[in-house]
Order: structure tokens, then sequence, then C-alpha cells
């Protein structure tokens, strides 16, 4: 029997539809998608003994303890640790997928000068050059760290000067140190014993300082129960998340914050709810409600509450003088469930201006945001583990990226305890990055290292002999046998805690209201002035297709 | 005539494609390979008298799950040859005396962005280690590892049935829809950093 053409053609078509019944396609999809997935520009973490590493997050100066898991000796996940004293397991979803970060696309792995590809040595004779002719200006996101302590020893060798660049929790504790002369490094928020927080735009529940610790005890005394321990109220001018979630939400007009402060406590102090420990507002409750959108019963109602539900506590999303004042009225400041002096052992540090007069170069470390940009005629100096936006950096040199330089943890900025990190190396860096330190320390090698200044403060931490030591038991720092072993347990994700100290010692003298306030800064909410950073894939995908985080033009549509 | 020659070479085609497709092409698709060593568990059970996985397959403290015992478990019994066999020489020349860790190939290697904590399901949920893997621990059988040619993973991962059609409802394999299945009927809900973390 002649096999014509036809007949091929027929058995093609069986052959094809009887295809469709077996696992053939549907099997070879599945594994042709994974097969994708292994492509060999696509980073592998290599097979290999899984281990969970403990150590603190070093993306933001909070420093949330986290789990690392190591496959092969690299991170493959992070999740939160249940062993921080402050961050309780909880983590924001930037931490989550940090481990990610490393690989990003817009990672720096190459020193450019004004655009152009150069050298670690060119970039090290210009900085050497630049120290020899003029003053040097280090300007630093996390003061407080061993790195911090690096800078400022360099600047006092070369006549510099050191400046820092401090976040928007920070900032708000500021007018306090004006009128207390108390360090606003020193100050904290006793959230744990307070009743009620009036929160001005800060998103408490979003994001806030170190996230586990807001929304921990909100959801242990306030979420879901008809009475709360804790009642927060948020000032707001949008639905924002935090307001959505709130026991109370006053949508109020932007810009409004000042006046209804101002308002708040001129009742405090016209009714006398207060003992008259502060200046009465110029404005008077007619004004404050016109400006605030608010009416004067509300003002009233919400005055009398908040002093009924005490001790309370207003916590403003930044620098606002009008918000501090009415804590200093309130009688919040130096008192339990109010502002707090959490150590006797920081210091005052000068903020960097973006405008920089009379430098001859300026360094600016990685832990800077990438919206500060300098407005100076100086020989800029920019680390960054990621490409960060426009800026006018002379010099862009990479630096380590996440997990891939040894530091140490200051306590958190709005924290009403001392605590002490350190978040170990635990991923090697690539041979083409080095951190401002690094560098510094080539500039000039008779400069501590950091290892040597942590170990120092683990030093004067077992002399002191207090506080705990939070690993997986906890620990007093008197029953700890050696400086060592204090060391290698804070080296292996252990968090030092000190002793909660008592209210007090913080007294404001404040005698005129303030009037200006956020002269620097326009009216705004922290959500609708929120940028997108370098965000690893998966933080990408739960910010913003999951709306997370929202855009502000989507909001109250 | 033509018709029926038309159906008839049509029907061998369809034909073609079920036998290649169901029987040809799950032998072509995997690769097999021996262990490195004939590892068996029922002797090693006897002798060391364990009853319990846990006992060598143990978990640490902190929760994680050790795995495969190291070098060392073996090293303790193995130090010198303990009888006449191949694989005993293996053992003791290649790994013992190198201190190399036996390379064993492993039958639920998964990705590693996908988290499984084996302390949840055996404490928490008191699933029986045999639930997911079998008798296989109470017998001197050495399986085969088959490795799948495109996507690298093993056989366990896709399940032996190449179709997964189970008709018991239990699941065979390893991939994400089994997990998803098994906790449906336990009724447990993790989203998606339960095991994506």
């Amino acid at each position: 029997m002649k096999i014509t053409r036809r007949d091929l053609l027929v058995w093609s078509a069986g052959a094809t539809a009887g295809l469709v019944f077996t696992p053939v396609p549907y099997k070879l999809l599945g594994d042709l998608s994974i097969w994708t997935q292994n492509f060999p520009w696509i980073p592998q973490p290599a097979h290999g003994p899984v281990d969970v590493k403990e150590s603190s997050c070093t993306l933001c100066p909070n420093g949330c303890g986290m789990r690392v898991r190591m496959a092969a000796g690299w991170p493959v996940g992070v999740a939160g640790a249940r062993t921080n004293p402050v961050s309780r397991g909880a983590l924001c979803p930037l931490g989550f997928a940090a481990h990610q970060l490393n690989w990003h696309p817009l990672r720096l792995r190459t020193v450019r000068h004004r655009g152009q590809a150069s050298s670690w040595e060119e970039a090290r004779t210009a900085f050497s050059k630049a120290c020899a002719e003029g003053p040097i200006v280090i300007i630093d996101g996390y003061p407080g760290r061993a790195a911090s302590q690096h800078f400022e020893n360099f600047v006092q060798k070369q006549h510099g000067v050191y400046r820092v660049v401090l976040g928007a929790e920070s900032r708000a504790l500021t007018p306090y140190e004006k009128w207390s002369g108390v360090p606003a490094a020193a100050l904290g928020y006793d959230l744990e014993n307070a009743r009620t927080i009036v929160s001005f735009g800060a998103p408490l529940l979003d994001g806030w300082s170190t996230p586990g610790r807001f929304t921990r005890l909100w959801a242990e005394r306030a979420a879901g129960m008809a009475e709360p321990q804790l009642r927060l109220i948020q000032i707001e001018p949008s639905l924002s998340r935090t307001a959505a979630r709130a026991w109370q939400w006053l949508a109020i007009r932007s810009g409004g914050q000042a006046a209804f402060a101002a308002g708040i406590a001129r009742v405090m102090l016209e009714e006398h709810l207060v003992r008259a420990s502060g200046p009465m507002p110029a404005l008077t409750l007619a004004e404050s409600a016109q400006q605030s959108g608010i009416s004067p019963d509300a003002i009233r109602d919400l005055a009398r509450m908040i002093v009924a539900q005490s001790p309370a506590v207003a916590i403003a999303d930044d620098d606002d003088p009008a918000i501090a004042a009415l804590n200093v009225v309130l009688g919040a400041v130096g008192t339990s469930g109010g502002i707090v002096q959490r150590t006797k052992r920081a210091k005052s540090y000068l903020s960097a201006e973006p405008v920089i007069p009379s430098a001859r170069a300026v360094l600016i470390d990685s832990t800077v945001p990438w919206d500060f940009v300098p407005q100076t005629d100086a020989e800029v100096f920019r680390f960054g583990a990621w490409e960060g936006g426009p800026n006018k950096a002379d010099w862009l040199l990479p630096a380590p990226g996440f997990m891939e330089e040894l530091t140490d943890i200051p306590t958190a900025p709005t924290s009403a305890v001392e605590t002490y990190a350190v978040a170990p190396r635990l991923v090697k860096a690539p041979p083409e990055v080095q951190s401002a330190v690094q560098f510094l320390g080539q500039a000039d090698p008779d400069l501590m290292p950091v290892d040597k200044i942590i170990h120092t403060r683990c030093e004067n931490l077992f002399r002191a002999r207090t506080g705990t030591l939070c690993a997986q038991q906890t620990t007093p720092v008197a029953t700890i046998p050696s400086v060592e072993k204090l060391e290698e347990q804070l080296r292996n994700g252990a968090v030092w805690m000190g002793e909660p100290q008592h209210p007090g010692g913080v007294r404001c003298k404040l005698s005129d209201w303030p009037q200006a306030t956020r002269s620097e800064c326009p009216p705004c909410d922290s959500l609708a002035s929120w940028r997108a950073p370098v965000l690893p894939p998966l933080a990408s995908k739960l910010y913003q297709e999951s709306s997370l985080r929202e855009e502000s033009d989507r909001r109250n549509a | 005539m033509n018709a029926r020659r038309n159906a008839v070479v049509f029907g061998l085609g369809l034909a073609t494609a079920l036998l290649a497709g169901w029987l040809a092409f799950p032998r072509a698709l995997y690769t097999r390979q021996n262990q490195p060593l004939a590892f068996l568990h029922k002797t090693h059970a006897g002798k060391s008298g364990y009853a319990e996985c846990g006992q060598c397959h143990a978990l640490r403290e902190d929760g994680t799950f050790g795995g495969i015992p190291s070098l060392d478990t073996c090293t303790s019994c193995h130090s010198e040859r303990m009888g006449t066999s191949a694989d005993e020489a293996v053992l003791v020349d290649a790994y013992v005396k190198t201190g190399q860790e036996v390379p064993w190939l492993i039958y639920s290697r998964q990705p590693a962005n996908v988290w499984f904590s084996h302390a949840i399901h055996v404490r928490r949920a008191n699933l029986a280690c045999t639930e997911c893997h079998s008798t296989y621990g109470e017998s001197d059988q050495v399986r085969i590892y088959e490795k799948n040619r495109i996507s690298g993973y093993s056989r366990d991962i896709w399940g032996h049935s190449i179709s997964r059609i189970h008709f018991s409802g239990r699941h065979d394999g390893m991939k994400m829809n089994d997990c998803e299945d098994c906790h449906r009927r336990h009724q447990v809900q993790v989203g998606c950093l339960g095991c994506h973390q």
C-alpha cells in the first residue's frame, strides 16, 4: 500500500488531536515556565545547608529585629524576630523583601565621576586633594552609629563639619530640645503608658517609626474593642489607612494642624482643664476653627476628652512647634505616657541644611535619603548602594548593600527605652563597592575602625552592668560573664535594652506660643509626600500593585 | 473507501500520540540517577534502636529542620569499614576519611524562595512523617532519583502520576497546588507570605 502525502497529513492531524489528550503540552508548559526562571543571567542562590541568622534591619534607623533565612550562606528570606523588644516580630513590607535589594537592577557597582565611569583610586585622589585644600562636610543619615563616630573623628582631625539629616519622626522631637535643652536624640514617646494618642498626620498604623511597636500595641489595646484601652485620634486631611483604623478621625483642613493644636490648647487653658504650664495661644477659638475647618464645639469636646482620657500625648508628623507646644500645655513632656527622656548619654546633632555655603568637599553617606540634594559649589562625594534618582553629586560611589557591612544600631528615634544592637555582615560585599567608612579609613588609616568602636561600646555596656540582653532568653547584663560573651551575643542578633527611665528630667521653658510653624515645609501629610524609594520586586508588588501605599491622586477617589 | 482509509490513518496518528504522550514522554522527560550510597533505612533503624524518624531527622532548638544527618553522625559508627559491601567502602574511603559530606540527591528540593517549616507541620498540625514521605523510612529499598531534564527538579515535586490525576483525592507531589489542597482539607489558611517569605 502506497503512503501518500494525504496520509501523512491525516496522520499528523490524528497525532495532533491525540496530543491534546496527553500530559505533554501541559507538562511542557509548566516545566518550560520553571526553566525560564532558571536562565543563567537570573541570580540563583546556591543550594546548600539552610540556616537562620538573627540580625537587625539597616534600611532605616529603627533597626527592627529580623530573622534571615540563609541557603548556602546567601539570604533567601527575611522575617521579623519576635525577640526584639521594640519591633516585636514585625517588619515593614520593604524589610520583608530587603534581601532581594542586592540584586536590584539599580544597584550601583561602578564609581562615576560626573556621569563618566571612574575608579576608586581617582576618587581617593580627588578626596585627599579636597581634604588638603579646605573644610570637609560629612553628612550622615543615621547618627549615633559606630560609623557616625568614625565620621566625627575624621572631621575633627580635618577641622571639618559633621551634620545629620534626620527623619520626620526625629524632627518632630526637635522643638523640645530647643525648649528644654535635652537633646532630641534622648527623647522618645512613652506610648506603652499612654491612654490617648492624638496623631497630627503621623502614619502610626502605616509604617511610623518601628512599625511593630505601635501596631502590636494597638492590636493588644484597641483593635476591635468598643471601649479601647488606647484611643488613637487621627487629625488628618484625608482618610489615610491610619485614619481609617483610628478610634476617631478628624478631617482637618490641609495646613490647619497648627491652628487646631492652638485651639485645643486654648480650650484646655481657658477651662482650666490642665495646670497652666504653658503660654496661651494667640489664636482665638473661632480663628482656630476657621483655619482648621473643625467646629469650635468639636475642638472643645476633643480637648475635654483628651484630658479625661489622660495620659495623652500628641504626635506630629514632622517638626511642628505648635503641636509640641500643645504637649507642653497638656503636661505630656517628661511624664509617664508622654514624651520621656530615655537616656542621659545622647548628644545634640546639627541638622544639615540643603544650602552648604563654604566647604571644599561634601561627603554624603549612603544612609542619607536621595531627596537630600545639597545646593553647594563644593565637590560632592555621594555614597549609595542603589541609584536613587537625579542628583548633583560629582562623585557617585557604590556602597555596600543590605547585610553587606558590619554596623551597629543605636536606639530607634522614638523609642522610650534605650536599645543597642549589632547587625553583622551576613553577605560578602562585591569587590567593587566600599563604604564611606572604608573610604575615610584609607584617607586616614589612624582612625579607629568600626569593629573596634563597637567593641568599645560593648565594653561600656558590660562595665555599666545595667539592662538586659534580649535573645531567645532574656538575660540581665550583670549575669553575663565577659565582654566577649556580650559582644558575641549582640553579633548573633541579641538586643541590649536599657532600664526604663523614670519620667521627669525634661522641663520645657516656653513663654510664648510658637508663631512660625513649618516655614520650610509646605502643609502636607506624610503619605501625600511619600515617594517610592528603590524597592525590591516583592515590596514593589506589595506597595504598588496591592495599593498598600496609595498614590496621592487616588486618595479620596 | 477513501473515508475509511482516512479514518484508519487518523486513528493511527491518534494512537501514536497517545502512546508517546502517556508512555514514552514520561520516560524521556526524567533522567534516572542513583544515590551516591545505598542507605538502608530499615537496617539502620533496627541496629540503632531508633523508632522515630525525628531521632535522626531532628528539629533543632530554634524550630528549623536538621534534614539529613551530617557526616559526623555516620562517622560515629563508620569511622572504619563495618562490612564488605562496595557502598561501605565508598562511604568510608570517599567521605568519612576525606571529611566530605555525602552529596545526597534530595527528592524534596524546592526553589529557595519557598519556606516550609517541618516544625509547624509536625508539632502544630500533628502530621505524621508518613503523610508526606510514605513508609519509605521503614524499607531497605533505595529509591531512584528521577530528575526533570527541563526544570531540574525531582519527580517527587510533580508527583509520580504524570497526569496528576488522583482518584483517591490525596496529593502525590509537592507543587503549590498540593500545598493548597492539603491546607484546604485541613482548613488552614496561610497567605502568600506564609510560604514565600
